[in-house]
């Protein structure tokens, strides 16, 4: 035996099986054509493929399939993770930003609902009443001038009052 | 090392983002494959059936932590072939010698012939591909049935290249001598 027959009977089962390169290919056949052994090897090795492979076909039986699929589907649902690990997969999950913006938007127009279905009582419509109910109490002492200030534009500034920024700062 | 193909790429996506369909579509496109490889190292059908589920349960539970960097049949076949194996040392307690050697007899299972097609021949190779030891049945299987190619067969065996071509050769031969035996292959 050659350093070629070695290297060709290393790679006869790839090319008897149909997956060496065609390049590869050529040159065990270029040995082939000139080695009997290795042509007998190879001659062997190809009819015992494509006997293994004509016999040894498996056929599933009928009807398998959609049972094992069944099953599967139980076993997996049987199988599930304990809730802590659960909760973590679906933290992790970017779906938990999706669904928590959905939730958060679905409880603000449920409450906007909610608001828009019960009517308020008829308010009168009061300028001051509703202008004074904006000033607070600390903001009155926080800003001892604002009472004033409102006092001014309501009444509107002076006629010929040569200063009215200086009122208004005040 | 071969990366998933586009199609489990978008599959195991989806999974991951909670789409269980995603893993149904996953489970049809291979469990033909899964089941036969478990069938042939099995010998029947019973065996191969609960293998081929224990394989996808395994799956769905890891499937969120498959890194990708290897082809998904890959994966998946090799969560078969282990489990083959554990199966066939649970059933079959052999000295390692005797399984590495091939020595002993393997009668194959009563569902396995009606497997086949019904001929004499059929059942000739059956009794000769159960004689093989496991490991040698496995890499028959993954390259004469399955048509993967020696460096998928390898990372699936944990072993190497040289490894699985000799492994091949020692198989292909000693099947070449039980089939001569047989009357089924001429010497």
């Amino acid at each position: 035996m050659t350093g070629s027959c070695q290297e060709t009977l290393d790679r006869l089962v790839e090319a008897a099986t149909g997956s060496l390169p065609p390049g590869e290919r050529a040159w065990i056949a270029g040995h082939l054509a000139v080695c009997d052994n290795c042509r007998r090897e190879a001659a062997g090795i190809e009819e015992l493929a494509a006997l293994l492979r004509d016999e040894g076909r498996v056929i599933v039986p009928p009807g398998f399939w959609p049972g094992f699929m069944r099953r599967l589907g139980e076993r997996i649902a049987s199988d599930r993770p304990p809730l802590p690990s659960r909760a973590l997969r679906w933290l992790a999950s970017p779906l938990h930003a999706l669904g928590t913006a959905a939730l958060t938007a679905g409880a603000v127009f449920a409450v906007m609902l909610a608001v828009r279905a019960v009517p308020l009582p008829p308010q009168p419509y009061l300028v001051d009443a509703r202008a004074r109910g904006l000033v607070t109490q600390a903001m009155a002492e926080t800003l001892p001038s604002l009472g004033e200030l409102l006092e001014t534009w309501r009444a509107g500034l002076p006629a010929g009052s040569d200063a009215p920024a200086e009122q208004v700062r005040r | 090392m071969a990366a998933p193909d586009a199609e489990d790429r978008d599959l195991i996506e989806a999974f991951k983002l909670g789409e269980e369909s995603a893993f149904t579509a996953l489970v049809i496109k291979y469990r033909e494959g899964v089941y036969r490889i478990a069938r042939r190292m099995l010998g029947n059908h019973e065996d191969a059936a609960d293998v081929a589920q224990e394989v996808f349960i395994r799956a769905h539970r890891a499937l969120r932590r498959f890194d990708g960097r290897s082809q998904l049949y890959t994966w998946l076949y090799r969560i078969a072939v282990n489990l083959c194996l554990d199966a066939r040392a649970r059933s079959v307690r052999l000295p390692v010698a005797d399984l590495e050697e091939g020595r002993h007899e393997q009668t194959p299972g009563p569902g396995t012939e009606e497997a086949f097609e019904g001929r004499e021949a059929g059942r000739a190779v059956v009794r000769a591909v159960s004689a093989l030891p496991p490991r040698q049945r496995a890499m028959v299987a993954l390259r004469l049935y399955q048509d993967m190619p020696y460096q998928e067969i390898a990372r699936i065996m944990g072993c190497s290249e040289g490894t699985v071509k000799a492994t091949m050769f020692a198989a292909l031969r000693k099947l070449r001598g039980a089939l001569i035996e047989e009357g089924v292959l001429a010497p």
